[in-house]
């Protein structure tokens, strides 16, 4: 994973280290993530949200809790720890809750080993397509196919599910109704033998065919605590979570390539692409394209808080900097490699530009539930300028980005940079006369993005929140110490 | 609006190490005295007359030497030499850091300061003065207080390497823009020289700036201009004029205001009655030119600021947020002014537009020029602001000198405009920046334009020394501007 060589300071890295020696206590671990986060020694949503999951990992795997809904409920304080350590970092939350939707699933998927008389079909509680409702072919369950399960959306399957749209909205018990329901089904039946559990097949539980259409909701989304204490396969369960969150680790490490994987389907030869800011995702994305077709990247260089990346991207990386990545990013060919012409700009020349350019491509911060985006600053008024010159804008971000949260108060997100990147010591003096404003972030409202780009495929706005509602379980939804966002 | 022009920057000179030799024999030959004279205006003149009579003698000295290369070298070697010297003299700005700007008066105080400190060197050159104004070339004694140095510095050689040009903008490239003296043609006018050089390094920026700078320096060509034998001024000077304009495109693009009000001068020039005495016609046409700047810029500039800022003399209080941009920063200037008046001041870059603009309720924008169809024609960015002010619902108005219209039209950005050297987006004083290494790295261009179109839509309102106007009467007020 990360490559050891040279990194000092406190980082992703050198906390990947620490959380999986065995001589650091897990609390120590905790504490130590939540001073990072709080340093912004870890930051980006990338790394927060790999550093979150090898967290988690470890939390559960040290656990000695023998009553599942325990195990819950530490993931969920240690959670909203982190939310709180860095409450602009979403990514942080969205691995909590998707790391709670594992425990949660894998809790029901043993009730359901014991219980296989209540839904002959539907093993997962999320929500599938539905072309495959009715042809559920068992799949061998390797690890790969399981980090497809919790991703189970391909693209091209989109029209199907957008009319599925209406169909499971229901399914899905609002916000509040989860813990309500706990109480009124107690009467759910428990999983009591683990050798019963052993004895599912497997492939049927992690088969990705399952059928959202068999499921009951009120039974699968309501265990009660008293149902969960009960569970007697604990242990085994504690194995499959630790699977899980290893899965989402890996989801995280494949996102950039599977989003890649579309490229070609969105770039089209000869043309004129507009980015910003340095992406590791769009570098990616357009040097997939790169290998098939030729096109001209204008590259706007998002000065001044991510021109000296911009600049080592379209240059080449020459030294380790990009320190919070655990992929080879340090080794990433340059699209100007590749065959690639880069015309790089500063960000002002954006709309003069724009009547030239053919699409418009953005890496996220972070996507919202209404599909709204937080992005590197300058984001808006680029995605506007293209708006007004009808260029479509894509928004690439894994699915991880993809936050539940509403934004209700979308100042909260922003946040301002160093204000001496934008006026240096050496104009001191009128520094005490003036007020500098460096935000580092842009809030970019859904209308001005014409396409999502996720690991699963391409989404148009409207459709974005099927997606998220498939990655997170309601009952977690109101993870966050919500008064951050209201 | 200041008119720096820096016309004579000639006063810093004296310890500016390049070329002694070459700066000794054109001093001599053309008799501009670095900087020691305490009367500049004198020597000012010395210039002209010599400046006259060389124009003679070259050709003729051209035609004697019967080798063609031989001519063409001399040629060039004589127009480094006038080039250099004129560097001397003029006061390069980047290697006096600070941009001198200087009219007369301020001139021979500038002058009378320096004075003392050199005036060791006054004997010496007054000494070359004479020599070489009648012989041009043989005499090259070098100058005693100053390390002789050879040629200096040429320029450097040009590797070759791929096309860095951004193939949408290729038309705009052209010649890259002039560097050095060396190449000028001997005509250029000291001052103009100099001005060259200040706009093209930017010390003289911005549309009014480097168009009262240019009739200044023009002033000071007419004052030198002498009409030879056998011409008429109205005639001569103009083609006179002509080189001295090339030269300064060379530098540095022309700004539109530079393009009008060089248009209003051959007018003037070529209204000029061929009957009337030499001298007359000169003192008329520099009295014009002064009007000129005085009418079309200063006063103009006074009316939209009263214009612009009734409202704040009622209203005291008020804030002003200042968007800056890459790679000029010519914000930051603003900014400091306005600070140091005490205004409450903001300051950000173009990436924090979306923010800034929440708090702002008056757009204000400088133009470069305005279009015929209404477009603003402004320093790239501009048409972000004005884009994301219009989104908000927040007023956007121009201000503007009506020598600022123009009779052209433009849709988009991309037929007319400015490209500028795209080193200048390389980091100031960052050495280990990896853009550094950018020629190097094959496919990557950087583009490094200077001006956006922004379209009509988003101004609501043009503020010039008339008074206020929609930008769709830009095209009438221009016709009434160039008829008047």
């Amino acid at each position: 994973m990360p490559s050891p060589t040279g990194v000092l300071a406190p980082s992703l890295t050198t906390f990947t280290r620490s959380v999986r020696s065995k001589g650091v206590s897990v609390e120590s671990s905790i504490d130590n993530l939540v001073s990072l986060f709080k340093r912004r020694q870890i930051r980006d949503s990338r790394p927060c949200a790999v550093a979150t999951a090898q967290l988690l990992r470890r939390v559960v795997e040290t656990s000695k809790v023998t009553d599942i809904s325990k195990l819950i409920e530490r993931v969920r304080q240690i959670g909203q720890r982190l939310i709180s350590a860095q409450p602009r970092e979403l990514s942080i939350g969205n691995i909590v809750r998707r790391v709670l939707g594992v425990i949660r699933e894998e809790v029901e998927e043993d009730r359901e080993g014991e219980t296989s008389g209540y839904s002959d079909a539907g093993t997962d509680s999320r929500p599938q397509t539905p072309k495959e409702q009715d042809s559920r072919t068992p799949e061998p369950s390797t690890l790969s196919s399981r980090s497809l399960t919790t991703s189970p959306l391909r693209h091209g399957e989109m029209d199907s599910i957008l009319e599925e749209v209406g169909d499971e909205r229901p399914q899905r018990p609002p916000l509040l109704t989860s813990h309500t329901s706990y109480a009124v089904t107690n009467t759910a039946p428990t999983v009591t033998s683990m050798f019963s559990l052993l004895s599912y097949p497997r492939s049927n539980i992690h088969s990705p065919t399952a059928t959202p259409g068999s499921q009951s909701p009120s039974i699968h989304l309501s265990l009660s605590s008293q149902a969960l204490a009960n569970a007697g396969a604990v242990k085994d369960l504690k194995a499959e979570v630790v699977e899980g969150i290893h899965e989402i680790l890996e989801e995280l490490n494949q996102a950039d390539d599977q989003i890649a994987g579309y490229a070609l389907e969105h770039i089209h030869s000869n043309e004129v692409i507009l980015t910003h800011t340095s992406s590791l995702t769009v570098q990616k994305f357009l040097l997939k394209a790169a290998a098939k077709r030729k096109f001209t990247v204008v590259h706007a260089e998002a000065y001044p808080n991510h021109h000296e990346a911009t600049h080592a991207d379209v240059i080449g990386r020459t030294k380790s900097e990009s320190d919070d990545s655990l992929s080879s990013e340090v080794f990433q060919k340059t699209l100007t490699a590749a065959g690639i012409t880069v015309v790089l700009i500063p960000d002002s020349a954006v709309f003069a530009l724009m009547s030239r350019v053919n699409k418009v491509i953005l890496d996220t911060h972070v996507v919202l539930v209404n599909g709204d985006i937080v992005a590197a600053a300058g984001a808006k008024a680029l995605a506007k300028a293209a708006k007004l010159h009808s260029t479509p804008v894509v928004v690439l971000s894994g699915v991880y980005k993809l936050s539940p949260v509403y934004p209700f108060d979308p100042d909260a997100l922003m946040e301002d940079g160093d204000p001496s990147k934008v006026i240096t010591y050496e104009d001191g003096d009128f520094v005490d006369k003036i007020e500098i404003e460096n935000p580092l972030f842009d809030y970019v409202p859904v209308e001005l993005v014409s396409l999502y780009i996720t690991n699963l495929g391409g989404h148009a706005p409207s459709y974005l929140h099927c997606i998220i509602n498939d990655h997170y379980r309601a009952e977690d939804l109101d993870l966050d110490i919500s008064d951050v966002y209201q | 609006m200041m008119p720096p022009a820096n016309v004579e920057g000639g006063s810093l000179l004296p310890q500016d190490p390049d070329s002694p030799k070459d700066l000794l024999q054109n001093g001599a030959k053309e008799q501009v005295v670095p900087a020691p004279c305490d009367n500049t205006m004198a020597s000012e003149g010395n210039v002209k007359g010599t400046n006259g009579t060389q124009q003679k003698a070259k050709p003729a000295k051209g035609s004697n030497d019967g080798k063609l290369s031989g001519k063409e070298l001399k040629d060039k070697a004589k127009a480094e030499k006038a080039a250099r010297r004129a560097q001397q003299k003029g006061g390069q700005p980047g290697q006096q850091g600070q941009p001198v700007v200087d009219l007369g008066p301020e001139m021979q105080k500038h002058s009378d300061l320096k004075g003392p400190s050199v005036t060791g060197a006054t004997s010496a050159q007054k000494f070359q003065h004479k020599r070489t104004g009648s012989a041009s070339g043989g005499f090259q004694k070098p100058i005693p207080f100053r390390p002789a140095q050879a040629h200096a510095a040429p320029f450097p050689e040009e590797p070759k390497r791929e096309n860095k040009n951004v193939a949408l903008f290729d038309h705009l490239y052209g010649n890259p823009r002039r560097t050095t003296l060396a190449g000028a043609s001997k005509d250029v006018h000291p001052a103009v020289l100099a001005l060259g050089l200040q706009m093209r390094n930017y010390v003289i920026c911005g549309s009014s700036a480097r168009c009262v700078a240019t009739m200044l320096a023009f002033k000071r060509v007419i004052e030198a201009y002498v009409t030879p034998p056998q011409n008429s001024l109205p005639r001569h000077l103009t083609t006179h004029l002509s080189s001295q304009i090339e030269y300064l495109v060379s530098c540095r693009p022309l700004s539109i205001s530079m393009g009008n009000a060089i248009r209003w001068l051959k007018v003037k020039i070529s209204e000029v009655d061929v009957s009337t005495e030499e001298s007359a016609a000169k003192t008329d046409l520099c009295n014009a030119i002064d009007n000129f700047i005085t009418e079309k810029i200063t006063v103009a500039d006074q009316v939209i600021e009263k214009e612009g800022s009734i409202r704040y003399e009622m209203a005291t209080k008020f804030k002003v947020i200042v968007v800056d941009s890459r790679p000029l920063f010519e914000g930051k200037n603003l900014a400091r002014a306005l600070a140091d008046l005490g205004i409450e001041v903001q300051y950000s870059l173009t990436h924090g537009i979306s923010h800034v603009i929440k708090d702002a309720t008056k757009v204000f924008l400088g133009a470069h020029a305005m279009m015929s169809n209404g477009r603003l024609y402004s320093r790239v960015g501009t048409a972000l602001v004005a884009m994301t002010a219009r989104e908000a619902d927040v007023p956007v108005i121009v201000c503007c000198e009506s020598i600022k219209y123009t009779e052209r039209v433009a849709l988009d950005s991309f037929v007319h405009n400015e490209v500028a050297p795209p080193e200048e987006l390389l980091i100031q004083g960052e050495t280990s920046s990896p853009l550094l290494k950018w020629l190097d790295v094959p496919n990557l261009q950087l583009l490094n334009l200077m001006y956006d179109l922004t379209p009509a839509e988003y101004i609501t309102m043009v503020i010039d020394e008339s008074g206020y106007l929609p930008p769709s009467s830009v095209p009438f007020m221009q016709r009434l501007s160039v008829n008047s």
